[in-house]
């Protein structure tokens, strides 16, 4: 009993300390940052002080083009997740139900899986234009490939017992997907579309900052080529929290029992 | 010899292999029996001899190289209506509650939910877990699982039931008294019964008729009628007839499972580490 109590006290006393450590780095770094600022060792606002950042933080929170463009981007996100995730769902049911499919096409879905998918870009502003169109392509196009692979893993990996039981009680090829694939499948489904959630937020993203006229990515991108160096820092925070957000989200949902 | 009735389901020189060329195994070999309208038959053998091959096979879940099966002259080609089936393996689904996983068959024929929560109580009573309809399957002990299999397909009543070793997770009383619960329901709705099993008491207390099988390629030694007074009562079963039987069989078995335990031996030494 003494010892449990022991060691209980031992990790919360643990706990502590890591909390403790990660605010000292915090402090540490956010000091080192304000002394170069102060310092004047590099050119004249690339690092702009700690209460500068804060005021264009306060001013872009007030602003409500912002509220435009944070929403321009959370809809464009949900679109590309909804379509990406929906498609790779798809795609990843009928290649991990079909040997012959998978034969065929499982290496392509590889293949372009892993190729960056920045370099179709210039198509997805070719085909659906500057605006949101494009960016939704890009988050489609980034979702459907890890939730495809992942879906198609794991529906071959179902236990085949399941399969025969199904079969036996003369399910229909619906049945047997709404009652027996897809509830065996609940976490390589779940992991397919948090992996996709992580690309889309990429690809949106890097789409608003390469070419765009609205979004969050867009105005980094413009306080950038205005040289608003504390309005930029101000906006990347913003940017990191929404994605970490939306990670967690993913992340809350896959790990999550029923 | 008792006077048998039309024969329900009919096995029909069934063979199946698996695997090509020099590596391929028949696990079936030109097997044909009936089974006659209520018979309750067993059908016994060493390991790996071909039963779950045949079992599938019957089921219509995998086709047979050559030969047929019928149910009522009908060529069962997929799963058939009346065909119901317990797993070897464990089958239960770790999603669903005990009432959803033995509500499961009347779920897929669109039964209202009503209606199959009810039957499905009636039949998870029946195998001895009231009270456990809303545990999940991974709060159950094996043996408790095997036993929500066993009223998942109890409760389509299928006209032929179909069993794989489905009391082999079971301790010796538990197999005892769900045996005769089964018995007990196959004779009330004079279900065809097809269990396969590796216990020879079993067999005999519960079968009008026993197939024994040989070991590698699986193919039918012998069958042994088991004329013995229903219901198989204690008095029944120690009697020198019943050990007659028994013994009759594990002499028929014992050849070739010594056969099926040399053959593992000679695959240990021949392929170390597999
Ligand atoms: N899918 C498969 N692919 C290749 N070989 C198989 C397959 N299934 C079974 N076999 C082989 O066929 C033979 C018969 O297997 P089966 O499962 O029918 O035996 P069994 O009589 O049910 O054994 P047990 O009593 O241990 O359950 C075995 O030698 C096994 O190795
Ligand atoms: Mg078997």
């Amino acid at each position: 009993m003494a010892g449990k109590v022991g060691a209980m006290k031992k990790k919360t006393w643990l706990r502590a300390e890591v909390g403790a450590s990660r605010a000292i780095a915090c402090l540490v770094l956010l000091a080192l940052w304000q002394a170069i600022a102060l310092s004047g060792l590099f050119f004249q606002d690339v690092v702009p002080s700690i209460d500068r950042v804060l005021f264009a933080f306060w001013s872009v929170l007030a602003d409500p083009l912002f509220y435009r463009n944070l929403g321009v981007t959370f809809g464009e996100m949900l679109v590309s997740l909804a379509v990406g995730c929906s498609t790779g769902l798809a795609a990843g049911l009928a290649l991990g139900g079909s040997p012959f499919l998978s034969r065929a096409y499982e290496h392509f879905l590889h293949y372009l899986g892993s190729a960056p998918k920045i370099i179709f870009f210039p198509l997805m502003i070719l085909w659906f234009g500057v605006g949101p169109g494009s960016k939704v392509g890009m988050g489609v196009i980034s979702c459907f490939f890890p939730v495809a692979i992942s879906v198609a893993a794991g529906m071959r990996a179902v236990n085949p017992v399941w399969i025969r039981v199904g079969r036996s009680f003369r399910a229909s090829p619906l049945q047997m997907v709404t009652k027996v694939y897809l509830p065996a499948m609940r976490t390589p489904i779940l992991n397919g579309f948090r992996l996709g959630v992580g690309v889309a937020i990429i690809g949106v993203l890097l789409a608003e900052t390469k070419l765009s006229n609205q979004g969050l990515g867009f105005m980094v991108m413009q306080s950038y080529s205005r040289f608003d160096m504390p309005r930029m820092y101000a906006l990347l925070i913003i940017v990191i929290a929404m994605a970490v957000a939306f990670n967690t989200l993913a992340m809350r949902l896959a790990g999550s029992k029923p | 010899m008792t006077v048998r009735g039309p024969a329900m389901l009919k096995i029909e020189a069934v063979s199946k292999r698996y695997g090509y060329g020099a590596s391929a195994v028949t696990a079936v070999d030109n097997v044909s029996f009936d089974v006659a309208a209520g018979e309750f038959m067993s059908i016994i053998g060493p390991s790996g001899c071909g039963k779950s091959t045949l079992f599938h096979v019957i089921g219509g879940l995998t086709g047979a190289d050559e030969g047929r099966v019928s149910v009522e002259d009908e060529p069962v080609t997929a799963p058939h209506p009346a065909i119901g089936m317990v797993f070897q393996e464990e089958s239960t689904f770790p999603w669903r509650s005990v009432a959803a996983n033995v509500a499961f068959p009347l779920e897929v024929q669109g039964v209202a939910k009503r209606e199959r929560l009810e039957r499905a109580r009636r039949f998870i009573a029946l195998v001895g877990l009231k009270g456990f309809e809303n545990h999940m399957p991974g709060e159950l002990s094996g043996g408790m699982r095997q036993r929500v299999s066993i009223a998942r397909t109890l409760v389509s009543e299928p006209k032929i039931l179909l069993m794989d070793e489905p009391f082999g997770a079971l301790d010796e009383q538990t197999r005892l008294l769900l045996g005769e619960k089964v018995l007990e329901i196959q004779q009330e709705l004079k279900q065809t019964t097809l269990l396969i099993t590796h216990s020879i008491t079993e067999a005999v207390q519960l079968s009008d008729r026993v197939m024994v099988m040989t070991f590698r390629p699986g193919r039918v030694k012998r069958f042994v009628e088991i004329d013995l007074p229903r219901p198989r009562t204690a008095e029944v079963m120690t009697s020198d007839r019943f050990g007659h039987y028994v013994a009759q069989i594990w002499g028929d078995l014992r050849e070739e499972a010594s056969r099926g335990m040399a053959a593992q031996e000679e695959r240990v030494r021949t392929h170390p580490g597999v």
